[in-house]
């Protein structure tokens, strides 16, 4: 819907499709007040259009300015667009404005209309109420009338009835007459209407002619002013590409010359290379034809070798194909073979897993069985273990006895011999016997070393000892040494010992401190020094006797630096002390001995100690293993003293009695030789007289008298001869 | 047309132009161009000056003079021989109203026999067979001085329509033949798409009655009656018969009627109502529809609205200048809910404050309506406000004319309330109202927050000259905003209407 005609087009029916107005003119001096005054609102408005286009106009300049890119035609076209509008716009405006005056005045007349309506109606009202009252009356009166009975009166009230009812139809009459004269007013101001109507009409049509020139005209300007523009721009960008063209052309040609001489150049150039090419390739072609040719008939050669060597190996490989074919058919039967085996295989795999897990079934019995046996067996070596331990102990006791029973034999022996060579020497050589007197022969039972005492049992015995010393006097002392053979004196001992507790009581758990609190001084002792030495890794009775020598010898290096603090009788003596270092040495530390407490300051016991454990560590461990062979018995001395019991008859006596003896046996065998020839000298006696018995019976048989020879004649001649 | 003195004369002179003496009064001129036009044609085709000229002169006898002139003529060639083609066309032509051949010709040569062919054969032979545009423009062209092609679309419509047209102006119940317009029916109904009738003649009203009795036998019933029957011509018939009928614009009156003015004539009666209201219901196809300046009241309206309630194509209702006043325009009302109306015009009616009212209550929840004419009326504040809210809530309509409706300053400040927030609005017509200074300021206001309103129609409302133009101004932003928008449509959807007044500058 064309929105120009669309509003107008509800305008109504005294307008029809149009665009016209005209801008001023006849409507200012137009006779109508109304139409005046519209034209002079339009000049004002379009004043104002005027003042807001320039606005405008300068806005859309200044936004043209910024696109300053845009083309002129553009311009023009925009300007132009602007104006046009503008103008239909003012126009329709114009047109319109007509039709909004006689709605403006067809409204106003309503107002009226309505206005007077409304008084004629009233008007109307009164004068049927009013109408209304003189017919009551009138009406009235001719009731009055009825009763009057003189006819003068009645004719008089007649009369003036008949003037009220005049009065009354003059009144009509005159309303009539009014509202007739109100029409014929209204009939002429139809006509008015009408006439203004056409005139109207005659204006909005000239004015609708007008508007329609004037926009033809200035769209024909416009459009006019738009091909200018575009003729402007299409002559300049014309001018513009000329000459861009022009220069492009001659730009074109001078390159063209210049490619032109550039080609002249290089054909030239070519054609020199191609002659030159020519000839070189002329050569170059015959050459390489007498080579190719060369070349041919070489390969015509190499080609019937290679017939010859075709036909060769056509007929190897049809061999070789007829063979591989053989081998195939071996291969296809062994393939088969290798299925079935496969197939076999398979079930002995089969059976093979059967059993395999059989197995290990029975492997996992076995197993078991296997441990519990092996358990067994572990019991059963303990319980061997335990009756070798017992063992042992019956060997060692059978050992013992053994010994002594073998003691005893040698013994016997021994004394057998002695006794017997108390006789040889008393009876057969007359000397007198002195028994020899030896060492073993006291001995009774197994030599074996001496067990070492353990620390604990030393230091009760020490102080066992020395209790006992307390108990008896000083002078006693000396017996007990026996015991100590390491040279230092059991009261020296106890009193390092003393020493040693007192001092190193950090060694001892408080726990046991407290246990020790209500025991014997000496009970207490006791424990404690086991417990300082559990701590110190002393075990036995070396290690102890070691520890008091280490005391005494660190006492002797370091008592010149301790002199001072030590007392001064004491302090006398080690200068001398330090000079008869050496074999002295353990007797001089015996008669210091008891001193020495007295010279070890307790401060340096700590010192001590510390050094001590730190020597001590040392041998510790290469003494490990040796007292593990400690188990052994040491059987070297046994075969001494038995030897030394085998050779208890000497060398001498035994050159003696093997003399005696050879002599002896001399005697003995000439007496047996004796005895023996006389016993066969009564055999031979016995036999001659046997055989002298036989032969007077042979000789006395009947048999020799049948015989030709008889034998007693062959057998008188031997028998003669050995007789004698 | 001439002034007429009396109604008989009228209806003599009304009555002469149908289509009987129609032709008669064609015939000559059309010969004559005929004769013209082949003679230029033969022209064309020989392309030799002289003898065209000598033919020109002759028309009338052919063959012999042309005959005569050859022997003379030196410079005769065979050139100027008519072929063969075309004598058989020219025949054709001739005898095209008894022999119709068209369709079974060559192209070139069913143009050349268009071109030939009278434009005053009977509208029984050309109707169905001709489709060329350029017949149907002579034809137009040969009878109405002036033609527009642009509101019918081909000139065989524009013929057909108003052809139409002049038929009913001229159809005078009781006297002429109803047969004469349904004879046409058959040929017409495809290409009649719009009826505009500014004229419907009464029955015509002999001066005496006993021999106007045997005239008016159609409408005997009511013969005896002592007013006379002044129904008119009943459109039932036809536009049953019309099934492209799309606009129906209709004034029961008569034009030029001059001195002989009666009220009589400009009367449409309830039988006319009722027939009317009848067909334009039966008529589906209907899209608008226009009765105007036929004093249509507010019974008349209500029929004629409720047959339109439910009409499956109606866009249109125009009852501009009748006589509708509250209960009329409720009947409208009740419409807008009812239909797909787009366009409704009750302008130059009665419609008072409470027709207004019940019209803004069907505004203010319509999806269809854009534009409503009130122009006219006398709806005052109180209808004013009420349409006023209901533009609050209504978002479809775009033009609202409210002009001359004594409509003061509270509505213009509820107006501007709506300005600032409604967006659909583009075109409002205020003129002619009492809104002054303060209503102008407050008006002013709501245009500050407007960007939607093109038009904003204020003259002869007494507000100030400085804020009719400063509303101005922001109307002229608006129009070149919407102008952006639609050279941009990327940006913005643009309303049906924002092309509207850059479309003939650009």
């Amino acid at each position: 819907m064309n929105p120009q005609s669309g509003p107008l087009g509800v305008l109504g029916e005294n307008e029809e499709e149009h665009l016209t107005a005209e801008i001023r003119g006849p409507s200012i001096h137009s006779e109508n007040p109304q139409e005046r005054i519209q034209a002079r609102r339009l000049r004002i408005a379009a004043r104002l259009e005027a003042r807001r286009r320039e606005a405008l106009g300068e806005y859309l300049d200044g936004k043209k300015e910024s696109e300053e890119d845009q083309s002129k035609s553009y311009k023009q076209k925009e300007e132009s667009r602007l104006k046009l509008a503008k103008l239909l716009l003012c126009g329709t405006e114009l047109v319109t404005n007509i039709q909004v005056a006689t709605d403006i005045r067809e409204t106003h007349r309503r107002v009226e209309e309505e206005e007077l309506r409304r008084q004629r109606l009233e008007k109307l009202e009164n004068e049927v109420k009013t109408s209304h009252d003189k017919f009551d009356e009138i009406t009235a009166k001719w009731k009055e009338g009825k009763e009057k009975r003189i006819p003068q009166e009645l004719w008089e009230m007649l009369n003036t009835q008949q003037e009220h009812c005049a009065g009354l139809i003059e009144d009509k009459n005159k309303l009539i007459n009014e509202l007739q004269q109100e029409l014929k007013m209204k009939d002429d101001q139809y006509v008015k209407d009408l006439k203004k109507q056409s005139d109207d009409i005659s204006l909005l049509l000239e004015r609708m002619e007008e508007q329609v020139k004037s926009v033809m005209k200035t769209f024909r300007q416009e459009l006019n002013h738009i091909e200018k523009a575009f003729e402007v721009e299409r002559q300049e960008l014309l001018i513009s590409n000329k000459k861009k063209w022009e220069r492009a052309l001659q730009a074109h040609n001078a390159k063209e010359l210049e490619y032109l001489t550039n080609r002249l150049k290089k054909v030239e150039d070519y054609e020199r290379q191609l002659r030159k090419q020519r000839v070189w390739d002329f050569e170059e072609y015959n050459t390489i034809k007498i080579k190719l040719e060369q070349d041919v008939q070489i390969l015509e050669q190499q080609l019937q070798q290679m017939k010859a060597t075709y036909q060769l190996n056509q007929e190897k490989l049809q061999y070789n194909f007829q063979v591989l074919k053989k081998r195939d058919e071996e291969s296809t039967v062994i393939k088969s073979q290798q299925k079935r085996k496969i197939n076999r295989l398979h079930d002995t795999l089969n059976n093979l897993r059967l059993k395999y897990a059989k197995q290990i079934k029975q492997f996992q019995e076995d197993n078991q069985s296997l441990t519990s046996e092996y358990k067994r067996l572990v019991i059963q070596y303990k319980e061997l273990q335990k009756s070798m331990r017992h063992f042992t102990l019956i060997d060692d006791e059978k050992f013992r006895e053994i010994w002594l029973m073998n003691e005893e034999e040698a013994k016997d022996l021994i004394s057998r011999a002695f006794n017997i060579d108390k006789i040889i020497h008393t009876h057969h050589l007359g000397l007198p016997w002195t028994a020899p007197d030896f060492w073993f022969l006291k001995n009774v039972g197994p030599i074996s070393q001496k067990q070492q005492k353990s620390a604990t049992q030393i230091l009760e015995e020490v102080l066992m000892q020395t209790e006992e010393e307390a108990a008896e006097e000083a002078g006693a002392a000396p017996e007990s040494y026996l015991d100590l053979p390491k040279r230092v004196s059991a009261k020296t001992t106890r009193k390092i010992l003393m020493l040693l507790c007192d001092e190193s009581g950090f060694l001892i758990e408080s726990k046991l401190l407290s246990l020790l609190l209500p025991l014997e001084k000496n009970e207490c002792y006791l424990l404690r020094l086991d417990a300082i030495f559990s701590a110190l890794g002393i075990e036995n009775e070396d290690d102890l006797y070691t520890l008091v020598n280490f005391f005494l010898k660190y006492q002797a290096h370091h008592l010149p630096s301790s002199q001072d603090r030590a007392s001064l009788a004491s302090s006398m003596e080690p200068a001398e002390q330090l000079d008869l270092q050496g074999e002295e040495k353990q007797s001089l530390e015996e008669e210091e001995a008891p001193s020495s407490p007295r010279l070890i300051h307790p401060n340096d016991v700590l010192k001590i100690l510390e050094a001590f454990v730190m020597s001590l560590r040392k041998p510790r461990d290469s003494r490990a293993p040796v007292k593990l062979l400690k188990e052994v018995r040491d059987n070297s001395k046994d075969s001494e003293y038995w030897k030394a019991l085998a050779t208890v008859v000497s060398q001498a006596t035994e050159n003696l009695w093997d003399g005696l003896y050879l002599a002896l046996e001399k005697y003995h065998f000439v007496l047996t030789q004796r005895a023996k020839l006389l016993a066969e000298n009564s055999a031979l006696e016995q036999q001659n007289t046997e055989l002298q018995a036989l032969l007077q019976r042979y000789l006395h048989s009947k048999i020799n008298e049948e015989l030709q020879i008889p034998p007693i004649q062959v057998f008188q001649m031997p028998t003669q001869p050995k007789r004698p | 047309m001439l002034p007429v003195t009396g109604t008989q004369e009228v209806v003599t002179s009304t009555a002469s132009p149908p289509s009987r003496s129609f032709p008669s009064t064609q015939d000559r001129p059309t010969t004559a161009g005929q004769a013209l036009s082949s003679g230029s044609k033969v022209s064309k085709s020989s392309a030799v000056p002289p003898p065209v000229k000598s033919k020109g002169l002759n028309s009338g006898a052919l063959v012999r003079q042309m005959r005569r002139i050859i022997a003379e003529d030196a410079e005769w060639s065979l050139a100027t021989v008519p072929l063969l083609t075309e004598l058989c066309i020219q025949h054709i032509v001739k005898n095209f109203k008894n022999n119709p051949l068209l369709k079974k010709l060559l192209p070139q040569h069913q143009q050349k026999v268009l071109k030939l062919l009278s434009p005053d054969l009977p509208l029984a032979v050309t109707a169905n067979l001709i489709d060329d545009e350029s017949y149907w423009h002579r034809c137009c062209v040969l009878r109405w001085p002036v033609c527009h092609l642009d509101s019918h679309g081909s000139w065989k419509r524009v013929f057909f329509e108003r052809h139409l047209e002049n038929l009913i102006k001229h159809f005078i119940p009781g006297t002429t033949d109803p047969a004469v317009i349904l004879d046409l029916l058959p040929l017409c109904r495809t290409y009649v798409r719009r009826i505009r009738v500014d004229q419907f003649l009464p029955p015509v009203q002999l001066p005496s009655r006993p021999h106007s009795a045997g005239d008016q036998s159609d409408s005997g019933s009511e013969g005896e009656m002592d007013e006379p029957t002044m129904d008119h011509y009943q459109l039932g018939d036809l536009v049953a018969g019309l099934n492209q009928l799309e606009e129906l614009d209709l004034v029961y009156g008569v034009k030029d009627c001059g001195m002989n003015f009666e009220w009589n004539l400009f009367l449409f009666t309830h039988r006319d109502c009722h027939s009317l209201a009848a067909t334009i219901k039966a008529c589906h196809t209907l899209k608008i529809f226009r009765l105007t300046r036929s004093k249509v009241d507010d019974d008349k309206a209500r029929i004629l609205i409720r047959s339109l309630l439910d009409h499956p194509a109606l866009e249109e209702l125009d009852l501009s200048h009748n006589l509708i006043g509250d209960r009329g325009a409720r009947a409208a009302a009740k419409l807008l809910s009812h239909s797909h109306l787009r366009v409704l015009s009750l302008a130059n009616n009665q419609v008072r404050a409470p027709g207004a009212q019940s019209l803004a209550h069907a505004l203010a929840h319509n999806t269809n309506l854009l534009s409503l004419n009130l122009r006219l009326n006398c709806i005052e504040d109180e209808g004013g406000q009420a349409l006023a809210h209901a533009l609050q809530t209504n978002k479809c309509l775009t033009t609202l004319h409210l002009g001359g409706n004594e409509l003061s300053e509270p509505t213009a400040t509820l107006i501007s309330q709506v300005l600032s927030v409604n967006t659909t609005l583009i075109n409002i017509n205020l003129s002619c109202n009492h809104i002054g200074p303060d209503g102008g300021k407050q008006l002013l206001e709501g245009m500050s927050d407007n960007r939607t309103l093109l038009q904003f129609d204020l003259r002869l409302s007494d507000i100030t000259q400085e804020s009719e133009y400063l509303i101005g101004q922001a109307l002229c932003a608006n129009r070149e905003e919407a102008r952006q928008r639609t050279l941009n449509p990327s940006h913005f959807l643009s309303p049906l209407t924002a092309k509207g007044p850059e479309n003939p500058a650009s």
